[in-house]
């Protein structure tokens, strides 16, 4: 049986090249970031093992110094004189958060401009070119742009709301405002991108005979979007959804780094800066594969629940 | 030089038994047609023979040599496939001559063979095109040439026809057993269709569930089906089955349905003899039930039914009726002028010297 | 008025709506990108003017020779060239080999394999970033061509969306390939490759494109001048010269026009390539 053989030798040859790459760069490396989250490394000496020691750092909790805890009920209510081991942690875990806050204003404005894209207006492929500009456009230029958009003083945002008597606000040195700068401006070089595009693609898969079977049934334009198109796009919202918070959970260094460097005070600050932070500014390698670790089970979480509780209400289209 | 014999050869993906002890001999310039439903194992036999599945046990032998263990390449054979397998990226040309590139021809020699192949073919014209830009019946035209231009000892078809409409079908059906005429080629070819296998086949070859049900010529296997499953799968509408029981009475031998009796033949006697009082199944085709009105043969008392017309299909050279006999529904066939209307009361005569009858239990028939 | 007339009025009415959000929507994205280039083409004294002035007076065309002059930038677009070829040239080779035996090929251990792979797509770049960092510290590769190639060759990701596509190809070509006497690195190189030349592309020019804007990685293993990719090096020239706006906005349009008039060249493409990995890949 030789060249039955064969196949199975030229198998082999095929993947090599690939796994060997994918071995070195992906599967050893998640095994061996594993052990490091157990170490104390700061590349300079060579590793301690440390335990949960960094778990403990990022995750745990200390007794304020001044709790005397006297009585039963001053450990019942032991969570009043407890205080983390890591505020920063938390507070970047909150950034992350609300940054995501973005996600269902991002996915609206792409419907929305997937559906007018559907229609078969002249000059509207002129329209699409524009609004996927931002999307291919190098983040560094776009964040430069938008620096130079929020300046408090100068800005074009700021001038604009001048016109009409509105005094703006220092967009990216004030806590909040800085977050919300983020935001709008993921939003403005997002919406008119990838999602759109894809929901675009559904749009124009979803079977003509249906909005046809609703015109004899008697639906205005309204029930037809709320009946028709919502339900029929559900699989393309559930996956936008799922990559969007997977995306949200692990990104917003790049955007962060350029337009605030994580600040003012850490506000800008989300888990993937902060595991930029420990791993490269501050060298605890040890820590920063914790964190790391930490997102892979977020997300990993996050998936399954979507999965197993999102994945009911999607209407999947029949064939 | 171009039998191919295939020796008990077994066919199995992990338990499940694809192909059981399949014996078949081939002789050199013969059309046979395998020919089952789908999933009869037919298309894995032909594959085998092809060299693209392995054998799991068994021989199989081209010409002289055992093959099991020679790549498809190395068996000096050719094959087309059901959705042709034209190089979509090629042009006709191209497609039909890249296998004489791989065995290394001459540009003289290959350009020669490809331009004999495609006049005999008829798609001279056709050589600069790609296979999209080419009609279901000229790709199928295509699909052969490139078997032809290789000069194959075997030809082997895997349900070539079955992409194409009904019309093209038919004429595809006549082309391609005159090429076999022409090419004095042995050919093996697989259809579920059994209308194709009566056509085309020399012998026929009827599988089910991965066995051999019985090889014969068209004619032996419509006429003598080896067993009930055959006498069903050949033929369309196709033979009617009831359960009828074996009664004596006096020297005559008859076949009592429930609602109607027939007359067993002396000659058959001795072999319906040995299930007196059983069950059997009997088997009459449409054609062999005759309207009683116009059917003038020496009629016997006792071979006639009676039954309510549900059905009518009129077919402009013949009238299909679908009877209810009270106990089975049956199809026959009648004359074109027949006035016969739905819910009408019929009388039919059952041409007795045609019956097929089988073992209730083992389908296997008793008359032969 | 005949229903027909009210109906044309009422598509016009329609239409005008339409239009009117599209430009709205469309001077949104626009603007800023407009006012760059204004600012681009604005002697420094005029950039803190609060006056919207879209057209600058004078035009200042020196800001460009003077952005081009302040950091190498022709050495950063060599790099981000050359990374990006080789990464993609890399990847679509290497992935499409693993995804044919992956699709094509029986081989023991072929399954798990994959799914390993498929395992691995969830895992957060972070995860793996760390590591590969001192992997390539301890092998001294840090700040070279290496550390910026080899990480993004390997793609768990274009392995699998190619072996999906692979899959969608009929069987029946390969047999009849086999049987034209094509040994199966032919059949690869001949018949496969051939036949997937639009997921081939969609693959190359996502990875060419992801590659040419990625950020992360060159900032974390690059440090020397030379080696630092465009987006890199931009960033590097706002960290230099912060509130030189002009020279900022000059050197972010040198940046940003040729990669756009790829994207406009290649619009159809790239969108069409959107729809057919986002929704299967």
């Amino acid at each position: 049986m030789s060249w039955v053989h064969n196949e199975a030798f030229v198998g082999y040859c095929f993947i090599m090249p690939n796994l060997v790459g994918f071995l070195a760069f992906t599967l050893l490396p998640v095994l061996a970031s594993l052990i490091v989250s157990f170490t104390s490394w700061d590349l300079l000496s060579p590793p301690r093992f440390v335990g949960f020691k960094n778990f403990i750092d990022i995750f745990g909790f200390s007794l304020i110094p001044e709790a005397a805890l006297a009585s039963w009920t001053d450990y019942l209510f032991v969570w009043q004189y407890l205080t983390p081991k890591d505020p920063g942690f938390w507070q970047y875990l909150y950034n992350t958060a609300f940054l995501m806050l973005g996600i269902p204003f991002g996915m609206i404005c792409s419907l929305f401009i997937a559906i007018v894209m559907n229609r078969k207006l002249r000059g509207i492929m002129f329209f699409r070119t524009i609004y996927f500009l931002p999307s291919i456009s190098s983040l560094v230029a776009v964040a430069l742009l938008w620096r130079w958009i929020y300046n408090p003083d100068y800005g074009l945002l700021n001038a604009l709301l001048g016109f009409i008597g509105i005094q703006g606000p220092s967009w990216l040195t004030h806590p909040l405002w800085a977050k919300i700068s983020l935001i709008l401006m993921g939003l403005w070089s997002g919406v008119g991108g990838t999602n759109m595009l894809l929901y675009l693609a559904a749009l124009q898969g979803i079977p003509q005979h249906l909005y046809e079977a609703a015109d004899i049934d008697g639906a205005n334009a309204l029930h037809k979007f709320m009946h028709i198109t919502i339900p029929m796009l559900s699989p393309t919202s559930f996956f936008i959804f799922i990559m969007s918070v997977i995306g949200g959970f692990q990104g917003g260094f790049q955007s962060a780094y350029l337009m605030t460097r994580g600040g003012p005070g850490g506000a800008t600050t989300t888990l993937e800066y902060y595991i930029y932070n420990n791993a490269f500014k501050w060298f605890s390698m040890g820590k920063a594969s914790a964190l790391a670790w930490f997102l892979f089970l977020v997300i990993l979480l996050v998936t399954m629940v979507n999965w197993k509780y999102g994945g009911k209400k999607v209407h999947y289209q029949y064939i | 030089m171009a039998r191919v014999i295939l020796q008990n050869v077994w066919k199995r993906f992990g338990d499940a038994e694809i192909v059981k002890d399949f014996s078949l001999e081939v002789p050199d310039k013969e059309f046979c047609v395998l020919v089952g439903p789908s999933g009869c194992g037919k298309s894995t036999t032909l594959r085998m023979v092809a060299g693209l599945e392995e054998v799991t046990a068994g021989d199989i032998i081209i010409g002289d040599r055992r093959v099991n263990d020679l790549p498809p390449k190395d068996r000096d054979i050719a094959m087309v496939f059901q959705n042709y397998a034209l190089y979509p990226h090629m042009t006709v040309y191209e497609n039909m001559a890249f296998g004489l590139k791989l065995k290394k021809f001459s540009d003289p020699e290959i350009s020669m063979r490809v331009k004999e192949a495609a006049e005999i073919l008829g798609i001279a014209h056709l050589l600069d095109r790609k296979p999209k830009q080419l009609s279901g019946g000229q790709r199928q035209r295509v699909a052969v040439g490139r078997a032809i231009v290789r000069k194959p000892k075997v030809f082997l078809f895997d349900e070539p026809l079955s992409n194409l409409d009904a019309k093209l079908r038919v004429q595809m059906r006549a082309e391609l057993k005159k090429m076999h005429e022409r090419l004095q080629s042995t050919i093996i070819y697989v259809t579920h269709d059994q209308t194709e296998a009566m056509t085309m086949g020399d012998r026929i070859c009827i599988m089910k569930d991965g066995s051999i049900q019985q090889v014969d010529n068209p004619l032996s296997v419509y006429e003598k089906p080896d067993n009930r499953f055959v006498g069903g799968f050949i033929g369309s509408p196709p033979m009617n089955f009831m359960e009828a029981e074996v009664i004596v009475r006096g020297e005559e031998c008859f076949l009592n349905e429930g609602m109607f009796e027939i007359a067993v033949r002396r000659r058959y006697k001795d072999n319906v003899m040995p299930y007196v009082n059983k069950k059997l199944i009997l088997g009459i085709r449409p054609e062999d039930i005759h309207d009683k009105l116009s059917f003038t043969l020496n009629l016997k008392e006792g071979n006639v039914m009676s039954g309510m017309v549900d059905v009518v299909e009129p077919l402009g050279s013949e009238i299909f009726l679908h009877v209810n006999t009270g106990k089975n529904e049956i199809i026959c066939r009648v004359d074109a002028h027949s006035k016969v209307q739905p819910n009408n009361i019929i009388e039919l005569v059952v041409d007795t010297r045609k019956i097929h009858l089988f073992e209730a239990e083992t389908g296997c028939s008793i008359l032969q | 008025m005949t229903l027909y007339h009210i109906m044309k009025i009422k598509k016009y009415v329609n239409h005008a709506i339409l239009y009117s959000l599209l430009i709205l929507f469309g001077i949104t994205m626009v603007f800023p990108f407009l006012w760059m280039l204004s600012t681009s083409l604005k002697d420094p004294s005029q950039v803190f003017t609060a006056s919207l002035q879209l057209i600058p007076d004078p035009i200042v065309w020196k800001n460009y020779a003077e952005a081009w002059e302040a950091i190498p930038f022709g050495r950063f677009y060599m790099n981000s060239v050359a990374v990006a070829l080789a990464v993609t040239l890399g990847q679509v080779l290497t992935s499409s080999m693993a995804a044919y035996a992956f699709s094509r090929l029986k081989f023991p251990g072929r399954d798990s394999i994959f799914l390993g792979y498929l395992a691995t797509m969830m895992i957060p770049g972070m995860v793996v970033t760390i590591p590969v960092f001192i992997l390539l510290k301890s092998l001294g590769w840090l700040d070279s061509y290496k550390a910026l190639i080899l990480p993004g060759v390997f793609s768990a990701y274009g392995t699998f969306m190619l072996r999906q596509f692979f899959m969608t190809l009929p069987a029946d070509l390969e047999d009849a390939a086999k049987i034209d006497g094509c040994s199966l690195w032919r059949i690869y190189w001949q018949i496969i490759l051939p036949l997937s030349k639009p997921a081939l592309s969609t693959l190359a020019m996502f990875t060419f494109l992801g590659n040419w804007q990625s950020f992360f990685w060159p900032l974390v293993v690059t440090s020397s001048e030379s080696m630092k990719t465009l987006p890199i090096g931009l960033s590097y020239f706002q960290d230099i010269y912060t509130t030189e706006w002009t020279l900022l906005m000059a050197g972010s349009i040198i940046v940003l026009v040729p990669a756009l008039l790829v994207f406009i060249l290649n619009q159809k493409f790239i969108t069409q390539g959107i729809a057919l990995t986002g929704l299967k890949g």
